[in-house]
């Protein structure tokens, strides 16, 4: 009897799930130029509300199985975030310039330089916080449970360690954390699992680069595929002993063609066809997504939290960090 | 149609639930009954909703994260008009909303703003700037780039002699003290610093003729240090950077670099501006010192002859050598003017040859 359980749960009934985005280009140009005219009127103010907007359509537009995802965001939330990213780094600059009138311009400069190194696994963690508490599917809020001291101490670690050998573990420095944050991600109770190692991305990497540089560039969209596939297939989610598996079918090609029609629409419109650029990369990548699993989806619990500080989402705006996910 | 089958999400499992939605427009609710004949009842004062592309999501902040989905276009048109004659609509979706004919005009109309803006505010503030920068600036500019540059070059320091004597005999509106410099270099060129130190090539000067077309050459450069040309360069390329950053870099990168490269076409034709600027300049100040004005179109008659290649007027920092020609023609037939030949400038002209 125990066995045959066993051999069920080995070969178990695999479902297709279907992730799709139904953004028209239209519509996104329409939010765009809306929030472009508003951010100019209000000489910017406007920007943090301009962010959720575009967050909300791109949210909105992608759906799993038919269902649409929700960001719940709100301007004002990015604009609280925006003002307390203002304040924290104007702190900073306020101890450079301290040290320099004190005339301890080199004390200054590495306090300057740490304070930044330190603010970075901060703000991502803010950032991941906020970004996935906001977001929901169902009505189930997604959330992110990483610890920020347990994360800071990480990041400190895999820093040193990518300047001691001048960059080469930044590669695993990159999977580590991408696998961190990944891990502490839930939908509901539907828990998500990275497991991409340093060394398998470091060897992709040193590949699509010395290739990319005998090809003069045309490998390029390859190496892409790769990283990307490398990113899509390492990422699965769980709960109560189901999962979900995905797996990336783009290849080289696709993103080839993808990025010279991307490339054209934009430079012949004068900038114009962006949004249309990113509604066609959106349907791309959900379409070369595959999900594959025996999860149930309709029984997925609420047990997230709402948290409504969205200074970390701003910081890593500021920062220039893209949001990894 | 006030009727539609949907689904309800209750916010604490992801199972979708069937439903019967009503929309009542005189009670102001939408209204649902889930399972065990419960009936739950929005108010539309409380209502959210999501309209994107044939899906229509609606909330109600007393219940949230529970929401209703509806795929029916006929309901959700009629949903979003009574929300609207009853008030209920924000202003950004009634923006949102309009067709994308109107969304393209607004584009338009912001980029014809912007344009306005760019080409009629940026020389105005570049023009303003300038007088609020002290002369001291730009004499240490001239300095710095006269140390760095010309003092590395041959220097001609007969020729140097000549030509500031040359120059002393002239009056040049001048506020700032000049100073001449001939540098040995078969480089048909002359140019001007903001610190009033003027430099001129020896290829230049073996290809003129008669002294009239150096005195044009000196009026022409001395008028460039006059005006502050370089400073207002600077001031006009700065503020015109800084306002295509501030209104497109936030757009895309495509949109910035085409704004890049508008800007930098556009400081080219301020720099065409500033050389017919000391073009004209350049030829009252020979008229005011009875030199023959005509010497400044053979200078620019024998230029065009040593031109290889005619660049295009819009991608070069100079007027087109013939334009020139036409429009100081122009210039010297409409100021009456008098001239005598000048024995000592023609004596210092010819050491200068030698």
């Amino acid at each position: 009897m125990e066995i045959e359980i066993e051999n069920e749960k080995t070969i178990p009934d695999l479902k297709k799930y279907k992730l799709s985005f139904h953004g028209q280009g239209k519509a996104y140009f329409g939010i765009l130029i809306v929030n472009w005219l508003l951010t100019i009127v209000t000489l910017g103010f406007y920007f943090p509300w301009a962010k959720a907007r575009n967050l909300q359509f791109l949210y909105g537009s992608t759906a799993l199985e038919k269902d649409r995802f929700t960001f719940h965001g709100t301007g004002r939330e990015m604009f609280v975030g925006f003002i307390k990213t203002i304040v924290i780094f104007g702190i900073i600059y306020g101890i450079l310039l301290l040290f320099i009138y004190l005339e301890m311009p080199v004390l200054g400069v590495l306090i300057f330089y740490f304070a930044f190194i330190a603010i970075l696994p901060v703000a991502i963690h803010g950032s991941y916080r906020y970004r996935f508490s906001r977001t929901s599917w169902r009505g189930i809020r997604f959330g992110y449970r990483g610890d920020r001291s347990e994360l800071f101490v990480g990041f400190f670690k895999w820093i040193f360690f990518t300047i001691i050998t001048l960059g080469i573990y930044g590669c695993w420095m990159e999977m580590k954390l991408r696998g961190y944050l990944l891990g502490n991600v839930r939908a509901g109770n539907v828990e998500f699992k990275y497991k991409g190692v340093g060394s398998e991305y470091f060897v992709l990497n040193l590949k699509g680069y010395l290739l990319t540089l005998i090809t003069l560039g045309i490998y390029s969209f390859w190496w892409y595929k790769d990283l990307f596939a490398y990113y899509v297939d390492n990422l699965s989610l769980h709960k109560d002993g189901q999962q979900i598996k995905l797996k990336s079918v783009a290849t080289g090609g696709d993103f080839f063609k993808m990025s010279m029609i991307n490339l054209l629409i934009v430079i012949f419109t004068l900038g114009l066809g962006y949004a249309w650029a990113v509604t066609r990369t959106m349907e791309f990548m959900t379409s070369k997504i595959k999900l594959e699993g025996d999860m149930d989806l309709d029984t997925i619990l609420q047990t997230e939290d709402d948290y409504n500080d969205a200074t970390g989402d701003d910081m890593t705006g500021l920062l220039d960090i893209n949001f990894i996910i | 149609m006030n009727h539609t089958s949907g689904q309800y999400f209750d916010g604490k499992t992801s199972k979708p639930q069937d439903i019967e939605l009503h929309l009542d427009e005189t009670n102001a609710e939408l209204r649902f009954g889930i399972y065990l004949n419960t009936t739950i009842c929005w108010q539309l004062e409380d209502i959210t909703f999501e309209h994107i592309g044939d899906s229509l999501e609606i909330r109600c902040n007393s219940n949230l994260p529970a929401h209703i989905k509806v795929v029916n276009d006929t309901f959700a048109e009629e949903f979003i008009s009574v929300l609207k004659t009853k008030g209920h609509i924000s202003w950004y979706q009634r923006i949102i909303r309009l067709e994308i004919k109107i969304h393209v005009a607004a584009a338009a109309l912001i980029l014809g703003i912007i344009i306005a803006g760019y080409l009629l505010v940026i020389p105005w503030v570049g023009e303003k700037a300038v007088l609020l920068i002290p002369v001291h600036y730009d004499i240490s500019l001239g300095h710095t780039f006269y140390k760095q540059y010309v003092e590395s070059n041959s220097i001609d320091s007969e020729k140097t002699k000549s030509l500031n004597l040359f120059a002393g005999k002239l009056q040049l509106l001048n506020t700032q003290k000049l100073h001449f410099t001939v540098i040995n270099s078969p480089t048909v060129n002359a140019f001007s610093l903001p610190d009033g130190n003027i430099i001129v090539f020896t290829g230049l000067i073996d290809l003129m003729k008669d002294y009239d077309e150096l005195a044009g050459l000196i009026g022409h450069e001395v008028s460039h240090v006059n005006n502050r040309h370089s400073m207002k360069m600077l001031c006009r390329n700065l503020s015109g950077y800084i306002f295509i950053s501030a209104v497109l870099s936030d757009v895309n990168g495509i949109m910035a670099i085409i704004g890049d490269n508008v800007n930098n076409l556009q400081n080219l034709s301020y720099s065409r501006q500033f050389e017919r600027e000391a073009d004209e300049q350049g030829t009252r100040i020979m008229i005011l010192n009875g030199i023959n004005p005509e010497g400044m179109t053979d200078l620019f008659t024998r230029l065009q002859s040593s031109e290889k290649v005619v660049i295009p007027a819009f991608i070069s920092s100079h007027p087109i050598t013939s334009d020139r020609i036409v429009y100081i023609n122009k210039l010297i037939k409409h100021s009456p003017h008098k001239y005598v030949s000048n024995p000592t400038l023609n004596e210092l002209f010819h050491q200068l040859k030698n």
